[in-house]
């Protein structure tokens, strides 16, 4: 080994460490190791910078500019308090239906934002019902997580795979929208059979629920329509990538730049400052770059090799490695600066298979496995973060130990719903 | 710079014999119009000097009062005092000093501290004694000349502050919070702990915040909520929750050698109306954006 590859992992290690003990803002983690590697000599900067997956970073802006327009028009609000009228405050219902719009919106927003447009309603919702909120934030929080795994613009890790293979939309949804759909079906069963009894509310409570007046809501209803045509716009160019040769980050963008001509001109520098997550774009600038002086060293092929032996060059097997592998470190490593490894590692594995379609379950398999597995730990996934942040800010804390007990059934439960699907499907 | 600088002998005005205010302010108009040429004189400035008082009162409880036209096409600064052995009474304030002041539209600062001057010098009760019994203009002028009072050239927080102000304890209920604020009508006030020291701040936004669940804050609009019990939750744990439990620590602070125009600056920066003044975590007073209107913008 180099005195090269020594620094190059130690800066590596250090700052998935630093990231995953949270001893320091993950960006601040992620752009000190980004620079560190350029400062020692490792890669140059210009490398180091073109190792940077602008169409990931493209993507994010220009959703989160979208998102920032369709929060305004409170038509994700009007969604979540009309369901729990249409539950009539039943808190099984609620809490099922709650889980399904969280997995069906987080496929299309991201589970972060969805998570936090919905967990501040339910609190409301619970403290109106005087029921506690705990059970539908930590199912919600899994719930985003396997509706994020659904598409290619849900999770940031599908997004990343997305941008680094030639796998368009249509392609997520063809191979991981039916298991996503299998998985939380199975979910909702669960749900129904572990909380079925466990709730009652008052008449008197439930009254001041249905008193609600959501219609007041949608303020805007012309800025509702237009930005309703310019998503169903962007799904259709998503869906035609193939055909139409654009880019996911040129969609993103023209989404979102239209939405902010069309409704925020006059604050643009504020839609800057507050909607768009520099913090976030930055932590995925900084990952992209420490990640390639693994590459350059020489790691990555090392970790791939690592891989096919253990499988002895079978890809059925090096998919259920991966599968069950990610499932368990990106339970424990947020699974953004996981999957920034994996993507290199799975890409040099395809130079040693050798055979197109024999990738395709590897792939697919790493979405799943990173996804889904941000569902065990608490720390798994950022959107579990987020959620269980809100409602400790709001005097409901959620330990660890508690949201893991619950997140490892449905995770395990995931990944073996995952493993027969690739299994049946692919091989 | 000092006080005696901007005084002439002639415009000082010793034992006058006068029964009001409106004789007091026409002997000084009259004084300063004879040895200065204005823009403004005679009846005109009398009238604008009335009609100035009678929308804030240049009387101050220590016994001076302090006449102020701000004029155009004019460039200097002019003083004319007047000493009353007998005080009169100027609306419910008894006042033995009569200090007219003209300047232009521009030089409020040097005002400020003329005034400054004036109301630190009035407080000194036997300088007053003395200028109030000399024997005539060339005296009381050589008295003032005597004591020379500077003048400062710049204005800090320090000069507009209020010093006597209302301060809470950390350990203060937010009923005793909510009675101190309502009896002296405050929007915020600074925590300070027993031996002293300054440790925060709380206003008024803190204390509703206790009544909004934050996740409230976190949604775009809540007009859909028509029967949630407003501020419900403040009545309810007015009694349980601690000043320290809702004060913000750290706050913005300035420090009383810091200038008006940094006061000015900061109050904008970070949208705060209200300062608390701080040196060696001692709390000095405060400084309200309402001071700096009156203070020096109203002056």
């Amino acid at each position: 080994m180099t005195i090269m590859m020594l620094i190059t992992l130690f800066v590596f290690v250090m700052t998935y460490i630093f990231i995953i003990m949270e001893w320091m803002n993950k960006m601040l983690a992620a752009m000190i190791g980004g620079f560190l590697i350029v400062l020692t000599g490792i890669i140059h900067q210009q490398d180091a910078l073109m190792a940077v997956d602008w169409n990931v970073i493209f993507f994010l802006i220009g959703m989160m500019l979208v998102i920032s327009v369709l929060k305004k028009t409170g038509v994700f609000m009007y969604i979540a308090i009309r369901t729990a009228k249409i539950a009539r405050g039943k808190p099984i219902v609620i809490m099922t239906l709650m889980f399904v719009i969280t997995a069906v919106l987080s496929a299309f927003l991201g589970s972060v934002t969805t998570v936090m447009i919905l967990v501040p309603i339910v609190l409301l919702i619970c403290g109106e019902l005087k029921i506690t909120p705990i059970p539908f934030i930590i199912t919600m929080a899994i719930a985003s997580n396997m509706g994020g795994t659904a598409t290619m613009v849900g999770d940031p890790p599908n997004i990343m795979i997305g941008s680094a293979t030639d796998y368009t939309f249509m392609d997520f949804l063809f191979n991981l929208t039916p298991p996503v759909v299998i998985i939380t079906c199975v979910s909702v069963a669960m749900i129904w059979l572990m909380y079925r009894n466990k709730m009652k509310v008052s008449m008197q409570n439930r009254a001041r629920l249905l008193s609600y007046r959501e219609d007041t809501l949608i303020t805007d209803k012309k800025l509702l329509l237009r930005s309703s045509i310019v998503l169903l716009l962007m799904l259709i160019a998503l869906i035609l990538q193939s055909v139409l040769k654009i880019e996911t980050a040129t969609i993103a963008m023209t989404a979102g730049l239209s939405l902010l001509l069309m409704s925020n001109r006059n604050q643009v520098e504020n839609v800057l400052i507050n909607d768009v997550d520099w913090v976030t774009i930055f932590f995925f600038i900084g990952l992209f770059m420490i990640v390639e002086s693994l590459v350059v060293t020489g790691f990555i092929d090392i970790m791939a090799k690592g891989i096919i032996d253990a499988s002895g060059g079978r890809p059925k097997t090096a998919s259920m490695l991966i599968l069950w592998l990610s499932g368990a470190l990106s339970a424990i490593i947020d699974n953004v600066p996981f999957v920034a490894a994996m993507i290199p590692m799975v890409q040099k594995m395809s130079t040693y298979i050798n055979n197109p379609t024999a990738m395709h379950p590897i792939w697919w398999s790493l979405s799943l496995g990173t996804c889904l597995g941000g569902n065990g730990t608490l720390v798994g996934a950022s959107a579990n973060i987020v959620a269980v942040g809100i409602a400790s800010r709001n005097g409901f804390r959620i330990s660890f130990r508690q949201f893991t007990q619950i997140g490892i059934i449905f995770t395990f439960n995931s990944l073996l719903i995952s493993s027969v699907y690739l299994l049946v499907r692919y091989f | 710079m000092y006080l005696d600088s901007f005084l002439d002998a002639r415009d000082i005005c010793v034992n006058p014999d006068i029964q009001n205010k409106e004789q007091a302010y026409s002997m000084l108009v009259d004084l300063i119009c004879r040895n200065h040429k204005l823009p403004i004189c005679g009846e005109d400035l009398l009238q604008r000097l009335l009609q100035r008082d009678a929308e804030a009162p240049t009387a101050y409880p220590s016994g001076i009062a302090i006449p102020h036209i701000r004029m155009d096409d004019f460039d200097d600064i002019l003083v004319a005092m007047m000493f009353l052995p007998q005080p009169l009474m100027f609306g419910t304030t008894k006042v033995s000093w009569v200090v007219l002041i003209i300047t232009d539209k521009t030089s409020s600062k040097i005002y400020l501290n003329l005034v400054a001057a004036l109301m630190a010098l009035s407080k000194d009760t036997a300088s007053v004694q003395a200028l109030t019994t000399a024997e005539d203009a060339h005296a009381a002028f050589s008295i003032i000349k005597k004591l020379g009072i500077s003048i400062k050239i710049d204005l800090y927080v320090a000069d507009i502050m209020n010093i006597n102000t209302v301060t809470i304890p950390p350990e203060a209920t937010l009923r005793e919070l909510i009675r101190l604020m309502g009896m002296h009508s405050l929007a915020g006030l600074p925590v300070v702990d027993e031996t002293g020291l300054f440790v925060g701040e709380v206003n008024i936004l803190s204390l509703l915040k206790v009544g909004i669940p934050e996740y409230l804050t976190r949604m775009d609009n809540l007009d859909f909520l028509v029967s949630f019990e407003p501020l419900e939750r403040l009545l309810e744990q007015q009694d349980e929750l601690q000043v320290k439990d809702i004060m913000t620590l750290q706050p913005i602070i300035l420090k009383p050698e810091t200038s008006i125009m940094e006061a000015v600056s900061e109050m904008i920066k970070h949208d705060k109306r209200y300062m608390s003044v701080v040196k060696d975590n001692k709390l000095m007073g405060v400084v309200t954006a309402k001071d700096i209107f009156h203070k020096v913008i109203q002056a």
